[in-house]
């Protein structure tokens, strides 16, 4: 007897990530999430929740920045790649947008 | 700067016990009218500051840095005038916010005398002196003292933006005092 082979296919259909927006609250003169994993194509609004104003500004190469983001306002970002990112206001405050 | 910070906190821990009327108190004490005077002067003093730093200075992180200390200590003024406004209340001149700006007369004359890199290390090194001597007016007497809660949390609100500014203002200080 012939043994039967049972073929299961297990082909699956593609999985598409499905594009998220994240909120980032600039709160306490911190980015709240300061540490973010996303995906490409997520999009990234931050909000400034502060009474001063903040910007966004990539650290490594300076490829984006919000400019000056006044108290109540917010700005979005679709994301490409992992970055740093720092307020160049207040040069101390830092975060990290993380591809995985 | 130990001796400028130590400056700092014996003049206004000095202004404080200057006008109560009991010695014996350990906890000054300050009206709301008062507290948002001394807010008020003490954002108003590093103003003045930055503006003598942006026109003194040729290197660029003080620069920076000081037009940073003159936008948000505006935002903090701008933010307690339109709560006074709101709530009635009329910043009260006292002897704390009159030594304060005595002071800061006699620092500003100290710093418009200097140029230069000497000019750089003595503005930086007032800043951190400072914003230490104000974060700790803010947490151990203007926050406690303040009957109402707005006034408080607008004081509690502008803490981490002074803690901010000094951080960054002993990063500055790394940078330029060798």
């Amino acid at each position: 007897m012939l043994p039967g082979f049972l073929l299961l296919s297990c082909s699956h259909p593609e999985t598409k990530v499905v594009p998220r927006k994240y909120t980032i609250e600039i709160k306490e003169m911190r980015f709240q999430p300061d540490d973010l994993q996303v995906h490409v194509g997520d999009t990234v609004e931050w909000l400034n929740k502060d009474m001063v104003a903040h910007d966004i500004t990539e650290e490594d190469n300076k490829e984006w920045s919000s400019g000056p983001l006044a108290p109540g306002r917010s700005w979005d970002l679709v994301v490409t790649k992992s970055a740093n990112y720092f307020c160049s206001i207040h040069v101390v405050m830092k975060g990290k947008l993380e591809v995985p | 700067m130990k001796t400028t910070k130590t400056f700092y906190v014996l003049l206004v821990t000095a202004s404080i016990l200057y006008v109560t009327p009991s010695f014996g108190q350990t906890k000054p004490k300050l009206t709301d009218p008062e507290i948002a005077s001394v807010a008020v002067t003490a954002n108003q003093v590093d103003i003045n500051y930055a503006a003598i730093a942006e026109k003194k200075s040729k290197e660029q992180d003080i620069i920076e840095f000081a037009q940073t200390m003159a936008k948000d200590h505006q935002a903090v003024i701008d933010q307690a005038v339109a709560l006074v406004t709101k709530l009635k209340v009329t910043p009260k001149d006292n002897a704390v916010s009159k030594k304060l700006n005595a002071d800061a007369e006699k620092t500003k004359k100290s710093l418009n005398a200097k140029s230069g890199k000497d000019f750089d290390k003595a503005y930086i090194n007032n800043e951190v002196a400072y914003h230490k001597a104000v974060i700790a007016t803010v947490e151990t007497v203007l926050i406690p003292e303040s009957q109402n809660a707005e006034l408080k949390a607008l004081l509690q609100q502008v803490l981490p933006v002074l803690k901010t500014h000094l951080e960054h203002a002993m990063m500055v200080q790394a940078k330029v005092v060798k």
